[in-house]
Order: structure tokens, then sequence, then C-alpha cells
């Protein structure tokens, strides 16, 4: 059993010394330092939230995200053809994206991700996954004023995140993870959602991708109970949102022994503490052959230091568990 | 004065911009570098400025544009019992803010805002509308680390918000206005907004309002107007055409606050446009049915552009009622 985190990490935390990054974002947009000098604090940041989860006692973690402004703008906006304009809400939370509008083709030109998992891996004792937002949930969030039909705009945006699933890969991380959240059933934000082009995208993307890295599709925000197939995509790992998606339980029940699944056990967006004891009661119940265990979703949604806590739940619950198979 | 004379009513939806002097002692205080009571008498000194100003270009409901408060939840937050400020979250780019928290049984200690409303009706003979946050978006807004569910929090609040309307209403305020602008974001919890406002509105014989930001509510009528009010107040200037549309067909039975101008942007609307706006609504509501205000507070704009765009509104809204006596 492996403890995770999900995808983000808060950047800044409430003791002295721990505002680093957003003193140098301000400092920045007052000219008092340059974009180098940024870049060096946010290394310096990310370094230091991967420790954070390893001193959790994860066994996988990600780079925090440490450098993203919102889960769409950091890889859409390295895309050609897209524009970004007005801030919205993202999904239901207090949270907001910058939303990209495509004008033109989406086009890979350059690798987003690889330099962030390099560093990543150069400063973690843990194997690190490289995590980005997927092509039907950029689409979903973003407009086109460019293709005839959302299914050309999500099947190009695949096309394009393709080549970026290969250049990650090239790198052999231990597992790549696509995050499509706007996938999710979430009775607050009713996005249209279109199974047959997500599996349509799911394949694209994931097309001719070196295996020696294992991929995971993460969907969060909500339950995918009305979506079986699922568990057919071509992932190693299906991740599940079990606090705000309690139905995914119902899953969870008939998962296919043959796929890992992620179980997004601990909630991810309120401070309150879960009982460790209880959620590995909750997760030992699962019979599937190869499981992960996390918060339900990034953990920016809270204060730093309760982030913290709640890796350290996440950690604990999943050996506690580990340790009675 | 006839029915036309008395209708479109003009007010402000709550919060105005405050003036420097204001912001920088709330910084200084912050620091602990001024007494609360030294900040206290500059909010007041605010306070009266703003309600001359609406008193002079004409406003018929004024407020007192929350001098003395900070952000809507978390100053009810830091009144009650049961009720902490967590550390830092980020909502977008480089803003992080302190959210609320629940963190026992929710109590009001004391009345919150009841001798700040007295303050400012002491300083006119217009009626000074009540202000408060209303118990969804509180919860909405907040951590809960005690009750466990989203309904108990929002009914514990409701309750503690119903004794604070009271004591304003107890007071003399007759309009009472409960801000749940965090509803437009899951209309799929409309049930518990109106079932938590029944709570908050029971008994009250004060005009009732709640103010909503921009949402599909066109996909929730007409059962929005199950919410137990008075008054809806909606954002109208840049949006909602989709709602009016839906008037035709299952009238608006309650009274509107009608925003006829953007908040979000530092362009002044030309009264020609703020008077289009007001006749949109003549198209589908009776002129005693309609209150004119901005979209939203105008806390995010600078005092100059606010006091701009109240006296666009009054213009415009002068200049509608003089037609419609003449037609």
């Amino acid at each position: 059993m492996i403890a995770t985190s999900v995808s983000h990490y808060p950047k800044v935390g409430n003791g002295p010394g721990r505002q680093r990054l957003r003193q140098a974002i301000a400092q920045l947009d007052k000219g008092a330092i340059d974009r180098a000098a940024l870049d060096r604090v946010a290394d310096e940041v990310t370094a230091e939230v991967i420790q954070e989860q390893e001193r959790a006692g994860l066994d996988l973690v990600t780079d925090g995200q440490i450098r993203w402004q919102d889960p769409v703008t950091y890889i859409a906006g390295r895309l050609e053809g897209f524009e970004l304009h007005g801030l919205l809400r993202w999904f239901e939370t207090n949270t907001y994206y910058r939303q990209p509008v495509a004008t033109g083709p989406i086009t890979w030109k350059e690798p987003i991700l690889v330099r962030d998992f390099l560093y990543a891996r150069e400063h973690a004792s843990s194997p690190v996954k490289a995590v980005l937002t997927g092509p039907y949930t950029i689409g979903t969030l973003s407009e086109t004023r460019h293709h005839q039909s959302r299914r050309d705009f999500v099947l190009e945006l695949a096309g394009a995140l393709n080549q970026e699933l290969k250049a990650l890969a090239e790198e052999g991380p231990a597992w790549i993870q696509i995050d499509e959240p706007a996938m999710a059933r979430n009775p607050s934000v009713r996005y249209p959602r279109d199974f047959e082009l997500f599996g349509e995208a799911m394949y694209r993307l994931t097309e001719g991708v070196n295996q020696q890295s294992r991929l995971s599709l993460y969907i969060y925000h909500g339950d995918v109970a009305d979506y079986p197939q699922v568990a057919d995509l071509p992932f190693a790992l299906i991740g599940l949102d079990l606090v705000q998606g309690a139905a995914n339980w119902d899953l969870v029940g008939s998962w296919p022994d043959s796929k890992a699944i992620g179980l997004g056990a601990v909630d991810a967006r309120n401070v309150r503490l879960e009982d460790p004891d209880e959620v590995a009661r909750r997760i030992a119940a699962v019979a599937a052959r190869e499981i992960h265990v996390s918060p339900s979703c990034g953990l920016e949604f809270l204060p730093r230091e309760t982030a913290f806590q709640k890796l350290e739940l996440v950690a604990r619950a999943a050996h506690a568990v580990e340790a009675r198979t | 004065m006839n029915e036309t004379a008395q209708g479109l009513r003009t007010t402000s939806v709550g919060s105005l911009p405050k003036p420097d002097y204001l912001l920088h002692a709330r910084a200084q205080r912050a620091r602990n570098e001024i007494s609360q009571e030294e900040l206290d008498e500059l909010s007041r000194r605010a306070t009266q400025e703003w309600i001359r100003f609406q008193e002079e270009i004409g406003v018929d409901i004024v407020v007192d544009g929350e001098m003395y408060r900070g952000d809507m939840v978390a100053y009810f937050a830091e009144n009650l019992e049961g009720m902490g400020i967590s550390g830092l979250v980020r909502s977008y780019g480089n803003r992080y803010y302190k959210k609320p928290i629940a963190t026992g049984d929710i109590r009001r200690p004391a009345p919150i805002t009841v001798d700040w409303w007295k303050f400012a009706q002491s300083l006119t003979e217009k009626p000074v509308k009540g202000m408060l946050t209303g118990p969804y978006t509180i919860a909405d807004w907040s951590f809960d680390n005690h009750y466990g569910s989203r309904r108990d929090l929002v009914m514990a609040l409701a309750e503690v918000v119903r004794q604070e309307a009271q004591d304003l209403e107890q007071a003399g305020a007759e309009y009472l206005q409960i801000d749940e602008p965090a509803v437009s974001t899951r209309l799929d919890e409309l049930d518990l907004v109106i079932e938590s406002m029944a709570v908050v509105t029971s008994g009250l014989r004060a005009h009732t309002i709640t103010h909503m930001c921009y949402g599909r509510f066109e996909e929730v009528y007409p059962r929005l107007l199950d919410i137990p009010v008075d008054q809806i107040d909606l954002e109208m200037a840049n949006s909602g055409l989709e709602l009016l549309e839906k008037f035709g067909a299952h009238p608006f039975t309650k009274a509107i606050g009608f925003g006829v101008v953007d908040v979000h942007t530092h362009k002044i609307e030309s009264v020609d446009e703020v008077k289009k706006n007001i006749r949109r609504a003549l198209d589908y509501l009776r002129p005693d049915q309609v209150f004119i205000d901005p979209d939203c507070g105008l806390k995010t704009r600078t005092v100059d552009e606010a006091k701009a765009k109240l006296r666009t509104i009054q213009q415009a809204r002068d200049e509608v009622r003089s037609e419609l006596v003449r037609a």
C-alpha cells in the first residue's frame, strides 16, 4: 500500500520564514527582483515541500506544483494556440483559474514539465510522480474560437499532451498522473460530461507512450459511480475521490482485480482531521491488488500546517494496513 | 406621491470603498501601532462621510458602507463564539486569506453590528439598511472542525444571524439585508438556503432582502422565489438577461434589487446605459417592485469611482422617473 499526495501543496506556511515565495512574487511585481531570483525561490520551496511530504511519511511524492498559478494555466499557457483570459471559479471552490481561449490550432511546442520533474527527482529521496492536468479538463474549462466542435478541440489537446507524456516518459518517472476533475459528477457545477469523448481522449493521450513509466488517472471533486467503464481505460491505476465523491465506494466494491486503485480517502478540503484508525479500517476493506492512498484531491485548499497533518494521517493509515497484511 | 413616483428607490448593496486614511489606519492597527479606539474613531469619520454623500445625491435607502469591517465572513466569525480563523489559504495568484473555521458550538456572545447601525442611523433621517452575512455563505466560506455536516453548521449559524437580525429590528432598522453570495456557486443547495433563511427572517417585520452574486438563477427559477425574504437583490447590469426573460412566463412576485452598474470595472457607465438597464427591468416589473443599485458591493473600486457610479445611478433613476410621470 503506497501513501501519496494527489497534486498541489500549499505554497506558503504560517510561521516565520515560511512566506518566502509570496514575498518574492510581490517583489517581482514591484520590480525589486528579477524572474531568475523568483525561480530560485520557487525551486527552494519545491525542495522544501518535497521533503515535507517525505517527512509526513509518503512513499510517492509530487513537486507540490509550487510554480503553478492554477491547474490550467501552467499547462495551457505553454501550448501553442491559447491566450489566457479572465478569472473563473475552479469548480465550486473559493479558488480561481485563468480561462484559456484557443485562437488557433493547439500544438505542443516544447516540454512543459520535464525540467520540473528532473528538479523534483534530484531533490527527493522517494520516487516522484509527474502530474499534469488532462485534455478533457483543460478543454472543458477553456473556450475555443477556432475549433468546429468540442470534440475536435479536446482531441487536438489530447494529441498535444500526448507529446508531453512522451517527453516525460523519456525521463522514466515511476508514475505519470493525469488529472481529470471535469469528468467527476459534481451537482454544484454540472459541466457537460461526455463519456465517449472522454474515453477517446484518454486513448489519444496515452497512445504510444513508453510503458517504462506507469500511467495513472485521477478524477476528483466528485464521483464517477455512473461511469464504471473508467476502470477499463488505458491506465495502470485509477484514483478516486472518496470524500466529495462518496458514491465512488460503490465502484471500489466491484473494482477489477487487474487494475490498481487510488483511494482519496482523507478530506483535502476541510481542516477536520479524520481518525486514522477509521481511515485504516475503511481502506483495509478494499480488496484491490494494488492500492495507493491519498487525500481526496490536491492540498492547496488547506493551510500548510493542516496539509502536512493530512499527509501524516494518510501515511499512518496506509502503513497501519500494510503492517497488518 | 403616486405609485410611479414612489417606485425605483435607490440604494447600495452594502460595502463602499474605504478612504486612504482608513486603509492606512487599519494597516497600523494590524501592526498594533494604534489602538482599537483610534481606529474606530476613523471608521466613524468615514461612515459619516459616506452617509453625507448618499444624502447629498438623494439615495433613498442608505448604507453605512461597512467601514469597520474587513472581510464579510471573517468579520462575523471573529465576533462569534465557536468560530476562529485558520492559517493562510491561497485564492488566486499571490492572494491569500485567512479562512474562518468552526471550532465549537456557535454562539453570539453579544450583538455584533447593532451599535454601528445605531451610529449610522443617528446621522440621517433616511433609513439605514442593516447588513448581515447569511448563514449559508458564512458556512460555505469556512472550514468545519466541529459540526461534521454542512446542514448542521448552516443551521447553527442561522440561529445567531437570526438573533442579530432581531436586535437590529429592535433598534429600529426598517430594512435588513442578509447577503448570500455563496448561493450562486451551489445552486444544488438552494433548499438549504431556503431552510436557513426561514430561521433568520421568521417573525421579522422589517423589509428583508438577500443579495446574491451572478449565477445561473434562471435554472432554479421560480424556485428562487421561495427564499423567505421580501426582496432579492441581483447583478443585472452585465448579465441576468435569461433570468429576466423568465419573468414573462412566471412573474417575479417579490421586490427586486436590480443591479445596474458593473462593480468590477473602472469605467463609469453613461447615464444612458444605466437608464437602458432600468427600463429593461420595467419591461417585466412594476416600478414599486424595483430597487435600483450597483451589481454588488463597491468596496473594490476607488472612492471616486464609487461616487461617480452612485451619482450616475441617481441621475439615471431621476430621469427615468420623470419620464414615467410625463408618460
